[in-house]
């Protein structure tokens, strides 16, 4: 499907290819079962196709960030559920280049494109939105830290052989990577999920984990708003353009059916107010594709913007997305309405983007913020 | 949220305490439209959030060919101008 996206990048095509070829007609079936297949995930993450921008130095493709959305927005227009493991991926082993030690982006992030997978941990009972409650917590032990707390709705933990794990460490903050076969960590699958049904979201428990200090990602002790800012910069442009997948699936179908279903004797897309939907659904996929485009300019150019671009295409991707979902099933209407069809899948899909990664209002709430702080004075 | 302009790293004997502090006033001067004290707390004046603190890692990292990675990565060395040109030259001669 993206394939026929203008201008598409030729960079990364036969990831695409490959994701196409492994995703095939299951995407429905896997979202109604609440389950992808862990030998898929594993292959695709040997190939380095889940986190695409790990450098080739540690064992990854090297790409750079607009042909890796560009791979992301193709999985997305398939199968939210392997698009959301791939944000996780990606966010971990950004996660672990920009703070772990030279040894730890070694290890790890060999492991991460050899079939290793990963998920990463930020949210608890008491800390959503409001990440700075967190209450996890490292306890230094001779050579060992000690890691206890409770993580909620870990997207693709119940696949993953690591857990990037955000804690309060010291005065400041810290990530350990947690085997998730180490004794004290529990998993507990987050049962039938709105959206994204088959991501293995799962609640974690950490009971007194002892790991050895080298798990901590560059010795640890980092501001903890500095910490999730860096994760969640990679995760929000991740997500943005896995919205713009949505989008695009959204407007595919949404064209399709209205050329093809008569009513009042002609195809539905004749009729005005149908037509209207289509041509909200193509402003829609344009507007998001650039602003996500944008972001990834500001990413590859390590522009100082690239934080606040990075929400914004979070915010109005998502937003679209959301809208573009539910403009998509009322396009198709009953023939959309049941569970299995690409729309419905979307609709519940795209709903949970305007949640994670910085909610619809947080986002608003630091776009409001930087509108303040570059407006000057007066 | 304009494209950042190319950003020009800046060669060794250009790194005095007083360049990297003339050049991250008018760093902060284009981006917060205020003229700011090299001891003004950026934070406690409500200039700048944690966001605009990775804004300015992101900057500092790039203009000066410097990691700042480790406890390094803590707000109170982009709590002034002063702290980051200390940072600046502590990781440039480290
Ligand atoms: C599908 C899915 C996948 C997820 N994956 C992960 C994952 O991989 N790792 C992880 O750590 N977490 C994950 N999460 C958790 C996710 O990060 C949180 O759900 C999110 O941060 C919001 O927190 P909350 O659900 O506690 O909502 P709350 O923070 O309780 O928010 C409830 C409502 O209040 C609003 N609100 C909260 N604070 C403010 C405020 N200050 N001003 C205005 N409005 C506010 C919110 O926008 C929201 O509308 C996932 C969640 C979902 C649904």
């Amino acid at each position: 499907m993206a394939e026929q996206v203008a201008g598409l990048a030729p960079e990364l095509a036969g990831e695409r290819a490959l994701v196409s070829e492994l995703v095939g007609d299951q995407a429905g079936p896997w979202d109604l079962a609440g389950e992808l297949p862990a030998g898929l995930l594993r292959k695709l993450g040997a190939h380095g196709v889940l986190c695409a921008e790990v450098p080739a130095a540690y064992g990854g493709l090297g790409a750079a960030s607009r042909p890796s959305g560009e791979l992301t927005a193709h999985a997305g227009s398939l199968c939210s559920s392997l698009r959301s493991i791939m944000t996780s991926q990606g966010m971990a082993a950004w996660t672990i280049q920009r703070l772990g030690d030279r040894e730890q982006r070694r290890r790890y992030l060999a492991d991460l494109t050899s079939g290793q997978l990963a998920a990463v941990a930020f949210s608890e009972p008491g800390a959503g939105s409001d990440l700075s409650a967190l209450q996890t917590r490292t306890s230094p032990a001779g050579d060992s830290v000690v890691l206890d707390g409770e993580k909620m709705w870990v997207t693709g933990a119940r696949y993953a052989d690591l857990l990037v794990v955000l804690a309060r460490h010291g005065d400041g903050a810290a990530f350990a990577v947690v085997p998730a076969s180490a004794p004290g960590v529990r998993l507990e699958p987050v049962a039938d999920p709105v959206g994204c049904r088959a991501a293995g979201h799962s609640h974690v428990r950490l009971d007194q984990v002892t790991l050895p200090a080298s798990s901590v990602l560059g010795g640890g002790g980092q501001s903890l708003p500095l910490l999730f800012t860096t994760a969640l910069s990679y995760g929000r442009i991740s997500v943005a353009w896995g919205c713009v997948g949505i989008i695009r699936a959204c407007l595919a179908a949404a064209v399709r059916h209205a050329r093809r279903r008569e009513q009042s004797g002609r195809p539905i897309a004749q009729h005005q107010l149908v037509a209207r939907h289509l041509a909200e659904l193509l402003t829609a996929e344009q507007v998001s594709t650039r602003v996500c485009e944008h972001a990834s300019r500001c990413w590859q150019d390590t522009s100082p913007d690239m934080v606040m671009a990075a929400v914004l295409a979070k915010h109005v991707s998502a937003g679209h997305a959301a809208r573009s979902a539910s403009t998509a099933v009322q396009v198709l209407a009953s023939a959309g309405a049941q569970d299995g069809h690409v729309v419905a899948r979307a609709y519940r899909d795209a709903k949970l983007m305007e949640i994670i990664e910085g909610s619809n209002e947080i986002c608003q709430l630091l776009l409001a913020q930087h509108a303040l702080t570059t407006a000057g004075p007066g | 949220m304009t494209t950042g302009q190319a950003i020009t790293p800046v060669t060794a004997e250009a790194v005095t305490a007083e360049a990297v502090s003339e050049a991250l006033t008018a760093f902060l001067a284009e981006r917060i439209k205020t003229e700011v004290a090299p001891d003004q707390d950026l934070f406690a004046s409500g200039l700048a959030s944690s966001m605009f603190a990775m804004q300015l890692v992101v900057h500092l990292e790039e203009t000066y060919d410097i990691a700042i990675i480790g406890p390094e990565l803590k707000l109170d060395n982009f709590r002034t101008v002063q702290a980051m040109t200390a940072l600046v030259l502590r990781l440039r001669d480290g």
